[in-house]
């Protein structure tokens, strides 16, 4: 979509008085089945990813598996040298599986780091960052967004959407300051 | 915000009918009655066997009371939201300290079996004349006058306040709690841990720990959560809190399900590898017995029963969601509690391998049923949940 001065528009947006406001807003637009689209707010709202539909997120699959990747890769140095490549008597320790009580600090560790590694990383893939700008950064209201400001924005590339059909629902679920969020500023 | 936010409780609240349950209670106190007696004829067959055996349960039960105290006071201290319609069943639960009160009686009469450094004359141990200080019979008492009375005004006030506040709302007793609590949270760390001090570390006056403490206390706070859950299911399944527990509730429990299961294995690790690597003869005594003869057997099954078992099934949250599944757990944490406290306490006698005696069970029938009677007589009293609480909405509109 392209505004008559030119602009490519990235959605419509509109601002909500509250954080329920927002909430039930964010209820009817999952109804009416847009895909692209986003809430903005100061804080978590708890409940909103249901009330978007968001279903379950992918992260804790990368956290298991990064997990899993550092209690291996502990197993691997410890036993690896100490049981098979240079076994060493240590205050009298056994040189075989036996020694584990000793290495599970550094499982515990490197499952721990590789997690947190992981949840951090697919966090910031998850949220497309890190990025130098963002469209909505084009529209003055929305630097409340960091204080009292309640957003939600419908994208133009949601294959439902069209600008009158757009500006009609955000309307019908209370929206004020109904604006086109052009790409570029 | 949730979709069942329009539901909102009666303004009287719920009400247990203790008549409809008379035959419960009857069976209760009967069970109680019969492991007391039974209890009793075998305190004069075997008086040390007995005084072991009632250890174990007392300690069993104790852990439970004042776990359920814990969450009492630590949800006022941190103003949980979620927690205000669970909270009720944790206040009547820590009200029955005074009955553990009675209960804890056979151990001061049956002390110089357990305890034997009562005995020990002075110059005899070098090791026991220097915890003189700490380990003498008048102290010993004193202590456990202190917890008792101390555990039981601090559980009686925190359930007066909360159901004073059901006749009228005022936002001023959910302050009192909550300053109630800064003092409690103190009282109850100060008592757990001088209590399993004197109570199961000195059963062998020579070894000690650091980490008894929070050992006692990961076991407690996992266990008492597990025991909520169960009574809120037993409620739930007899018709009450229907509209008012959701299964947000139980998510959130089973999420502290995990993360006590997580950090006894923690504590309890601790403790093990520092006496494993430093092998020194005084501190690995206690878990040469542990870990040798039979008793290995068992060590192996709770460390695997205690924490990889839970850990696995509790990580998926469809277990959490399952009010079967996390139910199953509870049950399964709540039976490795009971083999981690006959670990503790039963070693100091059978220190040659597991020898299970037929009077480790009227202890626990006879505390276990005392208990649950006296339960079943406070439940009935007031609402079963603080239905006048100011964060009460907060807590039915619960979503996580």
């Amino acid at each position: 979509m392209i505004t008559p001065s030119g602009n490519r528009v990235y959605g419509i947006a509109a601002e909500y008085p509250s954080a329920a406001a927002l909430y039930e807003a964010a209820k009817v637009v999952r109804d009416a089945g847009f895909k692209r689209w986003d809430v903005h707010s100061p804080f978590p709202i708890h409940g909103m990813d249901d009330a978007m539909g968001l279903g379950k997120s992918w992260l804790s699959a990368v956290v298991l598996i990064g997990g899993i990747t550092g209690l291996l890769t502990a197993c691997v140095l410890e036993f690896g040298p100490s049981w098979y490549l240079y076994p060493l008597d240590v205050h009298g320790k056994p040189t075989n599986f036996w020694t584990v009580p000793a290495f599970f600090p550094i499982m515990f560790e490197l499952t721990i780091l590789c997690s947190a590694f992981s949840a951090f990383l697919a966090m910031l893939m998850m949220n497309l960052l890190p990025r130098w700008n963002h469209p909505m950064f084009n529209w003055d209201r929305f630097k409340r967004v960091t204080n009292d400001g309640f957003f939600l924005v419908l994208e133009a590339r949601d294959p439902r959407f069209s600008e009158n059909e757009a500006v009609q629902l955000l309307e019908k679920t209370g929206g004020q300051y109904i604006t086109a969020i052009h790409e570029e500023a | 915000m949730s979709d069942r936010s329009h539901v909102l409780p009666a303004p009287e609240g719920e009400f247990f009918e203790t008549n409809r349950f008379a035959g419960l209670s009857l069976i209760c106190g009967a069970v109680g009655l019969i492991g007391l007696v039974l209890s009793f004829i075998g305190a004069f067959v075997s008086p040390v066997q007995f005084s072991f055996s009632w250890l174990f349960a007392f300690i069993f039960f104790f852990t439970l009371c004042i776990g359920c105290l814990f969450w009492t006071i630590v949800h006022h201290v941190v103003d949980a939201e979620w927690s205000v319609v669970v909270r009720r069943q944790l206040e009547n639960i820590a009200l029955l300290m005074p009955v553990l009160a009675v209960l804890f009686l056979p151990i001061l009469l049956w002390r110089k079996y357990l305890y034997r450094w009562m005995d020990v004359p002075l110059g005899v141990d070098a090791g026991l004349d220097a915890k003189r200080a700490y380990l003498n019979w008048g102290f010993f008492l004193g202590r456990a006058i202190f917890f008792f009375v101390a555990l039981s005004l601090v559980a009686w006030l925190m359930r007066s306040l909360s159901v004073r506040q059901d006749r009228d709302g005022n936002p001023r007793f959910t302050l009192m709690m909550r300053k109630l609590g800064f003092v409690g949270l103190p009282i109850f760390a100060l008592c757990l841990t001088f209590g399993a001090f004197d109570w199961l570390m000195s059963l062998n006056w020579h070894w000690f720990s650091t980490m008894w403490g929070p050992y006692i206390f990961a076991g407690t706070a996992g266990s008492s959560m597990a025991l909520l859950i169960l009574v809120i299911t037993a409620l739930r399944r007899a018709g009450y809190l229907k509209e008012v527990v959701s299964i947000e509730h139980y998510h959130i429990m089973g999420k502290w399900l995990l993360a006590f299961t997580v950090f006894w294995a923690y504590i309890g690790f601790s403790q093990y590898m520092l006496y494993w690597y430093a092998n020194i003869p005084e501190e690995t005594q206690y878990f040469i017995i542990r870990n040798t003869e039979s008793w290995n057997v068992l060590s192996w099954f709770l460390v695997i029963g205690r924490f990889f078992v839970p850990f696995a099934l509790l990580l998926p949250r469809a277990t959490k969601k399952s009010v079967t599944g996390i139910c199953c757990l509870a049950g399964w944490i709540l039976c490795m509690q009971l083999l981690d406290m006959y670990i503790i306490v039963l070693p100091a006698l059978h220190g040659t391998g597991v020898h299970l005696s037929i009077l480790d069970f009227p202890p626990l029938f006879a505390i276990g049923g005392t208990l649950a009677f006296f339960y079943l007589r406070i439940v009935g009293k007031t609402s079963l949940f603080p239905v006048r609480d100011p964060r009460l909405l907060e807590s039915l509109r619960l979503t996580n």
